[in-house]
């Protein structure tokens, strides 16, 4: 008794240690037993979605599928998205990581790009046939690939040249709103869509107090939610940049385009589209609540749910927890961006649309090479991916499916990406001290510390001295990416030499179409910047987008003769 | 004693824990072929450089010096050398090329051997300048030595965009004679790339008519991956479409293909400046008539 005593006290800390791991063990085989019956095939399946809609689809989904192939059951691990990154990696490296997991995020993306490597299985094969639960629909017999919206795009990972995940959703960003408040506050049904109805409502809101006295926000905001707001309705004012300072013509002003063209005089901060992105900001953000650039996005969304702000922009994956939140307390709508009338005396001139969306699939999924039952994964990905489970799964969930001929929740339409339209050209971002300064400033100019033109005669000057050395210093690493490709060339070429008959020809076609599109052109860009940078645009000369008198004299010439 | 039985006790059974645990662990899946220079490559593309030097170093010494086995194993070790990020070492690279050039001059790793020396020369370290004159030097013996290979075409398509990078007229019309040369010969292989070169040069000298074919050439002749179904032509149908308006003044052909972008990439982010060229064009033409 008194030596078990003694060997207790002694190894105290390595008994508890094994206590709490066969405790955990035993929990975990418990639970797992109880989930699936013990002759069950167990599919498991890795994401970070906690929200309870994600969770509950795919056990709806995995239901379904149970119907087809009964002896299947689908075990899920969430894992919160903070610590994704280390998990997925653990479980990738030690070989026990689901069959499926959620691929795409949460990593940097070379990271990603090494673990596809290693620990998943390519898809492109199976992309190009048909979807067999496709099967009675119109998308019968074509390939899974174009049943997707954007064509599966975004599964396609170049620097491998394969498919590497099945996507299941769309996403998107717009404004939410709390449709009871704005009927109380201002009388509307509907959030206006019109930029200075919009404001108006905004001023309505901000103007009434709640029962404690304090004023309601018209918007809640953050620095998170800043990020949303600027792309899609602040920097597409800048679009008509595009016309003045898109020397190599290729439809975007690069930074060193609009360096350029600010250094020499052919544009300025003072260009009526680069002040009107900043007097839209303004306008809009002074609805935000005080201090929003130092609140944390959960902050911001409290407002929301709590009823003291009216309006937030949001994405998708918000969409149904927002409606949960709401649920018994008030209605959720969703609204696109405001965008100013034509007629608008101030924007009118210079707004020419909305903004471009590039409509893209998320929640996307890889199968890894340890799945003890690779070609069941893949067909339960490929039930998911089916049009009427795709359409089903995101139902419950409340995104948007990314498979053509679905539905989507009507509080969805909204979300409908604009395949037409203008974007940002104001690049200011050299990095160095040009970078710095700008943060600088623009911090202040964001919390209504200085008035844009200080931030202008503050920042342009200090940009047009400083900004060659950072251009340069941006420049310095050009060729290391040429370096990398010559070493992923020779990869693809070792393949080619390697392989023989319909496999080599087509391995040579791709790298003949590689080192064209990676290597021949880089070093002739550069020199073109570098080019432009020195010597800038020829001032004399007419925009990147006008006709020059030689040319017009021989429309005119040609016209004249078809008369 | 009955201390030191209890110690060898605990010891034993946290090791049997340990086998235990080891034992429940799945097997950890590493990437292997049974093709030995497959796998090695595959360490290669994976970044794993240690392993696939021991791979291709265990090959060499175990092949005949000069024999097939050999030339491929030298070359794979020269090349992981040669590109490998971090540790790279350009002199043992040099050498083993060197090695397999003058161990089996005729086997066609030896070609792709000179090759990669030139780019040696070429691709120097970030915060240097290639010594142009050396570096084309390189690509001529390529080409020289080796005519018709197609490591020799590749050495003329990089030798010319080496002269039409400069940005040189003079250096231009050199590159400019020798690739309408290439692009007539048909057993060029890299025809698409040389016509787009053509094009870049036209440019330089401004000769946009010139430009404006190359271009279209250009388009014509490239060579679509298999497995890449994402082949694009969304931006050469932009940068036709925008030559032939604004350097050429030729607005049927703008119009063709600003149409074409827009029809068969409804969803590119250009849509919308090819429709303001449309109604742009049209504008220009209604008001010219109107001055009439």
């Amino acid at each position: 008794m008194k030596a078990l005593w003694y060997f207790i006290k002694s190894y105290f800390a390595i008994l508890v240690v094994g206590l709490v791991y066969a405790w955990s063990a035993g929990a975990i085989l418990v639970y797992r037993n109880r989930q699936t019956p013990p002759d069950a095939v167990v599919l498991r399946i890795g994401h970070w979605q906690l929200e309870a809609s994600v969770r509950d689809a795919i056990n709806e989904m995995a239901e379904r599928y149970r119907e087809v192939h009964p002896n299947v059951y689908v075990v899920q691990d969430a894992i919160p998205e903070g610590v994704y990154g280390q998990w997925v990696s653990t479980q990738l490296l030690g070989g026990t990581a689901p069959d499926i997991v959620q691929v795409g995020a949460m990593l940097p993306p070379n990271i990603w790009l090494s673990y596809y490597n290693r620990y998943f299985i390519p898809l492109s094969r199976e992309v190009n046939r048909p979807n067999p639960y496709n099967k009675s629909t119109e998308l019968e017999g074509t390939a899974l690939r174009q049943t997707y919206k954007d064509g599966m795009r975004t599964a396609y990972v170049d620097e491998m040249q394969e498919y590497m995940s099945i996507p299941l959703s769309q996403f998107g960003v717009r404004i939410f709103y709390n449709k009871d408040m704005l009927k109380r506050l201002t009388g509307l049904d509907e959030a206006p869509e019109d930029y200075r109805e919009f404001l108006a409502a905004c001023e309505k809101i901000a103007s009434q107090k709640d029962e404690r006295g304090n004023n309601y926000i018209p918007i809640a905001g953050s620095q998170y939610h800043f990020s949303m707001w600027d792309p899609m309705m602040f920097d597409p004012l800048t679009y008509g940049a595009v016309r003045k300072a898109d020397f190599n013509r290729d439809g975007f002003v690069g930074n060193d385009e609009l360096y350029t063209a600010i250094k020499t005089g052919r544009l300025s901060m003072k260009f009526p589209p680069f002040e009107a992105k900043f007097r839209m900001l303004r306008e809009v953000t002074d609805h935000f609540q005080t201090g929003y650039t130092g609140l944390t996005r959960d902050e911001a969304v409290f407002l929301f749910a709590q009823q003291k702000a009216v309006f937030m922009t949001t994405g998708t994956w918000d969409a149904r927890s927002l409606q949960a939140q709401a649920e018994g307390r008030f209605e959720v709508g969703v609204m696109d961006f405001p965008v100013p009338a034509p007629d608008d005396p101030y924007y009118g001139p210079i707004v020419e649309g909305r903004n471009y969306e590039r409509p893209g699939g998320g929640f996307s999924f890889g199968i890894t090479r340890t799945s003890k039952n690779p070609e069941l994964a893949l067909d339960f990905l490929l039930f998911m991916a089916s049009q009427q489970q795709n359409e089903e799964l995101n139902r419950v969930i409340g995104w948007i499916p990314c498979i053509l001929g679905t539905e989507m929740d009507p509080m969805l339409e909204a979300f409908a990406p604009h395949l037409e339209g203008v974007y940002g050209a104001f690049p200011i971002w050299l990095g160095g001290e040009t970078g710095v300064k700008w943060q600088q400033l623009y911090s202040l100019y964001q919390v209504n510390q200085i008035s844009y033109d200080d931030f202008v005669s503050q920042f342009e000057p200090f940009y047009q001295e400083q900004g060659y050395k950072d251009f340069l210093e941006q420049q310095r690493d050009w060729r290391r990416g040429m370096h990398q490709n010559e070493r992923f060339l020779a990869g693809i070429r070792a393949r080619a030499l390697a392989s023989e008959g319909d496999d080599a020809t087509s391995a040579w076609v791709k790298y003949r179409a590689l080192t064209t599109s990676r290597q021949i052109w880089a070093e002739l860009g550069h020199n073109r910047q570098m080019r432009l940078i020195d010597q800038g645009p020829d001032l004399d000369a007419v925009g990147p987008y006008e006709y020059s008198p030689a040319i017009l004299k021989k429309i005119r010439a040609r016209i004249k003769k078809e008369k | 004693m009955r201390r030191f039985i209890m110690r060898v006790a605990v010891a034993a059974t946290a090791l049997a824990g340990a086998l235990f645990l080891f034992a429940c662990s799945s097997a950890v899946y590493v990437v292997e072929s049974d093709d030995p220079f497959e796998s090695a490559w595959n360490d290669y593309t994976l970044g794993e450089f240690d392993r696939a030097t021991e791979k291709f170093e265990a090959l060499r010494a175990g092949a005949v010096v000069g024999g097939d086995e050999w030339c491929k194993a030298v070359y794979g070790l020269a090349t992981t050398w040669n590109l490998r990020r971090p540790g790279e070492d350009t002199k043992k690279a040099t050498a083993y090329y060197e090695e397999l050039i003058q161990g089996a001059p005729t086997h066609d790793l030896a070609v792709w051997s000179r090759l990669a020396l030139a780019r040696m020369k070429h691709l120097v370290p970030v915060g240097e300048t290639p010594d142009y004159g050396e570096v084309r030097k390189a690509y001529r013996d390529v080409m020289a030595l080796h005519p018709g290979h197609l490591a020799a075409q590749e050495a003329f398509l990089y030798l010319q965009s080496t002269l039409i990078s400069s940005l040189d007229p003079a250096q231009t019309k050199q590159a400019l004679e020798a690739l309408e040369k290439a692009v007539a010969d048909p057993e060029y292989q890299f025809v698409g790339p040389a016509w787009s070169l053509i094009a870049v040069g036209s440019q330089t000298l401004g000769d946009m008519e010139r430009r404006l074919h190359a271009e279209e050439m250009s388009l014509k002749t490239t060579e679509v991956d298999p497995t890449n179904p994402f082949t694009e032509y969304s931006w050469q149908y932009w940068n036709l479409a925008t030559i032939a308006e604004f350097d050429v003044g030729d607005f049927e052909k703008a119009r063709y293909y600003y149409q074409k972008l827009i029809e068969e990439y409804p969803q590119d982010i250009r849509v919308y400046g090819a429709r303001q060229a449309l109604m742009r064009m049209d504008d220009l033409e209604m008001k010219i008539r109107a001055e009439m």
